[in-house]
């Protein structure tokens, strides 16, 4: 028996991965800007100055120039759109669930370890490694927000405290 | 619905405050957005603490929201006062390198009397509603996990009967 589409998860998800492009064309866009000596750059590097440290060093580079985000960042983002994918076959906009929480705490296990021992100064790791532990985490998170966004619209659309649908899987 | 919102209100200022104040701070603010997310995962856990039933994936977005909101508040104020050090600190770098360096980029005086001049007003505003729409979305997210991790509230089993509280439509799955 086919399952139904809900309209409500289908908007948030689609919502959700518009935002995510936008904003992951934006953090290569920032370069690109600069590297035509474009007086709107200074801007669009604002833009993600309160989410990052834009610690040159700590970033790739695009066209000679920082990305807007350091490589952490831009794994979690490039996480986010790569879990975006993964929702779309795993949950389907059919239902909600979260994940186990032994699996987002094996997946956060070493973005964690990882930024509490440069935080420390117990070792400074390399751009690849800190992209690549951001990517494993930013992957579950779509999981979460699309869930609890989409329950959130769905009790308002109910107007009780109590989210009806979609109902509960087993 | 009301009464929720407004319990929910001291939690997101806990946990907003911390967020706001950590993203602020130079040298510790260097974990970028994590701390928006950790501070709605607080007020998350404040709100479970306080909660007598089991919190929603809902409840959980809401106080991560207004969390995040808050944070961005915060992290504009607070920020302020270092902003102005960090001015400072450079104009007094320069000018005392200006004394022992022979040949200083033209114009670096006219480019430090713009870089130490005071923020107006639109741009301080246009920053803090900026912060706060990308604040909120991360606290959306933080509190989910919040909820998540702590907001499940065991069921009470008495001899005979057994407890039916409400529980989360968002199953586990793996």
């Amino acid at each position: 028996m086919p399952r139904r589409v809900n309209k409500t998860i289908l908007l948030i998800y689609s919502f959700t991965a518009i935002g995510t492009v936008a904003w992951l064309g934006a953090i290569f866009w920032a370069p690109y800007l600069r590297s035509h000596s474009s007086p709107w750059q200074g801007l669009v590097y604002a833009i993600f100055s309160p989410v990052c440290h834009q610690i040159p060093s700590r970033s790739f580079h695009f066209l000679g120039q920082p990305l807007a985000v350091c490589a952490r960042c831009l794994g979690i983002y490039s996480g986010f759109f790569i879990g975006l994918a993964l929702y779309f076959f795993l949950r389907g906009f059919c239902r909600l669930a979260l994940p186990q929480t032994k699996i987002f705490i094996l997946v956060s296990f070493p973005i964690v370890t990882d930024t509490l021992g440069n935080f420390a100064r117990l070792w400074e790791t390399s751009n690849k490694l800190r992209f690549a532990t951001g990517l494993l985490w930013g992957a579950i998170l779509p999981f979460y927000f699309i869930t609890g966004v989409a329950e959130l619209a769905l009790s308002r659309k109910k107007g009780d405290g109590s989210p009806r649908e979609p109902s509960p899987q087993k | 619905m009301s009464n929720q919102r407004q319990g929910m209100l001291r939690p997101a200022l806990v946990g907003g405050a911390v967020a706001g104040v950590l993203t602020a701070v130079p040298l510790v603010n260097c974990l970028c957005c994590l701390w928006i997310i950790g501070g709605a995962m607080l007020a998350s856990y404040l709100l479970a603490k306080n909660s007598v039933v089991s919190l929603t994936s809902g409840d959980g977005a809401i106080v991560g929201i207004f969390a995040g909101i808050m944070a961005a508040v915060v992290d504009a104020v607070v920020s302020l006062p270092f902003q102005a050090l960090n001015r400072q600190f450079i104009q007094k770098f320069m000018e005392q390198f200006s004394q022992f360096a022979e040949d200083m980029p033209s114009g670096w005086e006219k480019w430090m009397e713009r870089g130490t001049g005071g923020m107006s007003m639109a741009w301080f505003l246009l920053g803090l509603v900026v912060s706060a729409v990308v604040f909120a979305g991360l606290g959306a997210l933080g509190g989910v996990i919040g909820a998540s991790l702590f907001g499940k509230k065991k069921t009470l089993q008495v001899q005979g009967v057994k407890d039916e509280t409400p529980q989360d439509p968002g199953d586990r799955q793996p």
